[in-house]
């Protein structure tokens, strides 16, 4: 037995459980037990990075390698950014004020962190039954956050829409899961990996792939499954919204690649283009008319799922290492948007673009950042965005696919169309409430972060490239 | 790092200071902001003095490993393409920054932008990687965005949009283009010159779509006509100095791109192309002179005929194929400098009057020539040489390129219509200049209108110096890019 390998996610749940514990007896304590599950979430960091890699499994059904390493820091990094994220949010504050009841700030930090262990088996499942269990946790754990502000209406809603899709969309994967088993006699993805396709019949196997792949769809928001998206970001508080639009998503993308990297040619391989090519266009064009930030953020993340996508669909090396670096990528200037939306409704109440308005001189410091992360999420160089952008679209022309290409591209013309529509907010129109914007610190430390990064690693970005041909070598 | 380095990044640098200013210290951020484009614009000088014209060579090379585990890297060089441009931009740069000093608004975050702006523009002009090419390219977008949209005229928001969605539009197929010649290259790489040398494997359908997409990501820049409605809108709408930069420099880097990648990299192609380019020549110049005809605004004639010009840009590059190439491809390079120097100075000239009568329109004038007689001169200088006047710099460059396009038998009826596009420019030009200048002096501006300042003239007497330099002895600027247009010939004839 090797389960000193599972010790992160052990530590995490035990952290959980802890702060369940504790907050029965020293109460409501609201930075308090953030900063315990900041601090759990940094010391399981340090126990990824701490443990070899190796071609091993623990029990058969976990990988330990380098992708599973990767995917879990950076989650873990996202985790923690989201957890300084909700220390600020006053959305939290307002309902407790007019409710007089308590946010139950621990039960809030244990459900983060057992939603980030569910994210860390879910990056090393190597066994559809995890992958299944491991995505259960994390949905489960995502609709109670959705819902966590019970007396807000939009939050239920928003909660109730997520809980139906994800339900939904659970069934349609346990459904593919049963027909693998009986295609291969096994959920252990080992098998169907080394396996000759030639000798299994063709029909139950490409329907077994279609509903499990239709069920990590609902998950990425790939459109058709994407319905739920706009209406569950909208409704969830901020900080989960971030959350909910780099975590889930990220990890899904490790399964997605560990399942399919050696197997393109089942005849799908079109289809899923056509999906990739149909996800950024249908975001992009839903976002141009949005005018709650939010809701435009959650059809650019439609989108942005599509690029990844192409990636995905490019497969190769080269599709595989883009499609970590866009994850990457995505996460961080995602992040660093949702701070900013944060910062600024924080301030003004509204989640309206026009709340943008005049904030260069509100905040010449935060209107910057703002801009910086609509830049990358645009894909403008020398940001990370662009980089993440140019290895898929490379992957994509290198491995067949210059015409998904082309749509991506035109694609990232259309969406500089909205991104720009809060840079125009902020800087060419003036302000209603020509008040300053302070940043508070946990708050300002997340935008630094994240604009470290998205500047840094684009503008250098060969640290990243190499660790990811490694972990692909 | 070496001297193109610091030419590049000490604006950029400049730019970052001043972000650390009060916004209050309004002078010492102009100061800084001249300070740091004028040290730029000493050391590219510096730089024609030591640079070896008789070579075709990249000279002040600079290499460094960027992001080696996917064949990029920095790359820097100049040649007798390049060089003249880089002293351009850095000329331009530095003249517009003066000239913007009457920018009371916001100045903190102009010279910010202003500066970015230099450096990406420089870049383009000596990056000799595509990757590092495409990273300066798409640069000089986002502040160009910010000047116009913040400081521009009534419609600058839409402007800026509009400039930003299309040039975009260019860019996304410049970097399709890009990634398609890195895959095709063996062993692949995004080294111009490498690029360059493998030139002759690079046949066939796929180097068509390849050299197609390049084409539109440069000809959104030049702009060639489809691609062109941004430009009379962003022109206007800029403010007077960033207009001084777009149609100085930026119109520029889409001819110097096809100048620098399509027709060395693919030469094949290219080839095939020069029948197609002769026409949008054409129709640029046509379409280009009797839109600015139809102009009642003075900045938009300059920026229609801005659109006339580059069609004589065009028109000689499309003669590398023919008999007189040298004179072409000479006349089109010796044109982009030119027309950045007369055009520039007169959307300068077009700022001195809009600033004090708040009005561009040809009709509200008349009569200045005696009230403001160095206004009055200095104008009809440039005025002279944009539509082509003998001893005067437009007329050496718009001659070699008809030259250039009339030695190949089959453009000769395309050349000899382009003609028609002179006799509008003289016709529209000089009909301004008589509304402006001639005839009764409209009382309304009584008092209004005053002679040019001392800044006015430190940032136009240089340009007009030049132009009549050029226009004397052109040789100055031809024998730099000699050698190295030579090469590009025979780089493409011998295919």
């Amino acid at each position: 037995m090797n389960l000193h390998y599972l010790a992160p996610e052990i530590f995490l749940t035990l952290a959980g459980a802890a702060i369940l514990i504790g907050e029965t007896c020293w109460g409501h304590v609201r930075r308090g037990w953030i900063s315990v599950a900041c601090m759990s979430v940094v010391v399981s960091a340090v126990l990824v990075a701490g443990l070899p890699v190796s071609e091993g499994t623990v029990m058969g059904m976990m990988a330990i390698d380098g992708m599973a390493q990767y995917f879990k820091l950076i989650l873990l990094a996202g985790v923690l950014l989201v957890l300084v994220l909700s220390s600020d949010f006053s959305g939290f504050s307002d309902t407790t004020v007019e409710k007089k009841t308590q946010m139950s700030w621990g039960t809030y930090s244990a459900l983060v962190l057992f939603s980030t262990v569910g994210l860390l088996l879910l990056v090393s499942a190597k066994d559809l039954l995890l992958v299944f269990v491991s995505l259960e946790i994390v949905s489960i754990t995502c609709f109670i956050l959705t819902g966590y502000l019970k007396h807000s209406k939009r939050a239920t809603e928003a909660a109730i829409k997520y809980f139906l899709v994800g339900a939904l969309s659970s069934g349609l994967m346990v459904y593919g899961i049963s027909l693998f088993y009986g295609v291969f006699g096994t959920t252990n993805l080992d098998v169907f990996v080394s396996a000759n396709l030639d000798t299994v019949p063709r029909l139950p196997l490409v329907g077994s792939l279609l509903f499990v792949l239709a069920g990590l769809g609902f998950k990425l928001a790939l459109v058709p499954f994407h319905m739920w998206v706009p209406d569950t970001y909208e409704g969830a508080s901020t900080p989960i919204t971030a959350y909910l639009s780099v975590a889930p998503k990220a990890a899904t993308f490790a399964v997605l690649v560990r399942m399919m990297a050696h197997h393109y040619d089942i005849n799908i391989t079109f289809l899923l283009a056509v999906v990739a090519a149909v996800t950024m266009t249908v975001g992009n064009f839903s976002a141009l008319k949005q005018t709650n930030i939010k809701r435009m953020l959650a059809y650019s993340s439609v989108a942005q799922m599509g690029y990844i996508f192409v990636g995905f669909v490019s497969a190769g090396d080269l599709g595989i290492e883009s499609v970590l670096i866009y994850v990457m990528a995505y996460l961080f200037m995602n992040l660093g948007a949702f701070a900013c939306v944060m910062a600024v409704s924080n301030q003004s109440g509204t989640e309206d673009i026009h709340g943008f308005a005049g904030l260069s001189e509100r905040s010449f410091f935060l209107a910057m950042c703002t801009t910086v992360f609509m830049l990358s999420l645009t894909g403008i160089p020398p940001l990370i965005g662009f980089i993440g952008k140019f290895f898929v679209f490379a992957a994509a022309i290198s491995h067949g696919f210059a015409w998904l290409a082309v749509i991506g591209l035109l694609n990232s013309v259309v969406a500089l169309f909205y991104y720009f529509k809060v840079v125009h907010e902020m800087f060419f129109k003036s302000c209603v409430q020509p008040s300053r914007i302070s940043l508070p610190t946990p708050l300002a430390g997340c935008v630094i972060v994240t604009l470290f990064v998205t500047v840094c690693l684009g503008t250098f970005p060969n640290i990243l490239l190499t660790w990811v041909q490694g972990i692909i070598k | 790092m070496g001297v193109l380095s610091y030419i590049t990044f000490i604006p950029a640098v400049g730019s970052l200071l001043i972000l650390f200013v009060h916004s209050e210290k309004k002078s010492l951020i102009r100061g800084v902001a001249t300070l740091f484009s004028a040290v730029s614009f000493v050391l590219s000088v510096w730089l024609c003095m030591n640079f070896d014209a008789s070579g075709s060579a990249m000279q002040f090379g600079e290499k460094l490993a960027w992001i080696p585990a996917f064949q990029i890297y920095y790359k820097l060089g100049i040649d007798g393409l390049s060089l003249p441009l880089v002293v351009l931009t850095t000329l331009l740069s530095l003249i517009s920054v003066v000239a913007s000093y009457g920018i009371q608004n916001r100045v903190k975050e102009y010279f910010f932008w202003f500066l970015l702006l230099e450096t990406g523009m420089i870049g383009v002009f000596v990056a000799l990687d595509f990757f590092l090419f495409y990273v300066f390219w798409e640069i000089t977008l986002v502040p160009m965005y910010f000047l116009i949209g913040i400081w521009g005229g009534p419609q600058k928001e839409y402007a800026a949009v509009k400039f930003f969605l299309y040039t975009l539009f260019g860019s996304v197929f410049l970097l399709l283009g890009m990634l398609g010649l890195y895959f095709a290259s063996d062993p692949h790489t995004f080294d111009l010159i490498e690029l360059a040398q493998q030139s002759q494997y690079f046949v066939g359908t796929k180097f068509i779509l390849i050299f197609l997409a390049l084409f539109i990501g440069f000809a959104v820049k030049i702009p060639v006509f489809p691609f062109h409605t941004w430009l009379p809108l962003a022109h206007v709408e800029a403010p007077t100095a960033v207009s001084v930069i777009l149609a100085g420099v930026l119109l520029k880097m889409g001819t110097y791109g096809l100048l620098r990648i399509s027709y060395p990299i693919l030469p094949e192609v290219t080839s095939l192309f020069m029948y197609p380019l002769i026409l949008l020549a054409f129709i640029n110049i046509i379409y280009g002179a009797f839109c600015a005809m139809a102009q009642k605004d003075m900045k938009k004639m300059v920026a229609y005929s801005s659109i006339n010009h580059m069609g004589y840009c065009l028109l000689g590059m499309a003669a590398i194929t023919g008999a007189n190439a040298s004179a072409g491809i000479q006349g089109a390079v010796l044109q982009m400098i030119n027309h950045g120097i007369i055009t520039g100075a007169l959307f300068l000239l077009v700022g001195v009057i809009y600033d004090q009568a708040h009005t561009r329109d040809i009709n509200a004038f008349g009569g200045l020539g005696a009230k403001l007689p160095i206004f009055a001169g200095i104008m009809t200088i440039q005025v002279m040489a944009s539509l082509g006047l003998p001893g005067l710099s437009g007329f050496v460059s718009e001659f070699l390129c008809f030259l250039g396009a009339f030695g190949q038998a089959q453009y000769r009826i395309w050349v000899v219509l382009s003609v028609i596009g002179i006799v509008v420019t003289a016709a529209f030009f000089l009909k301004m200049l008589k509304d402006v200048f001639m005839g009764g002096f409209n009382s309304k501006w009584e008092g209004v209108l005053r002679d040019m300042s001392a800044r006015e003239l430190v940032t136009t007497v240089p340009l007009v110096i030049l132009t009549i330099l050029f226009g004397v002895y052109p040789k100055l600027v031809l024998d730099l890019m000699d050698s190295t247009l030579t090469n590009l010939i025979q780089k493409v004839i011998g295919g």
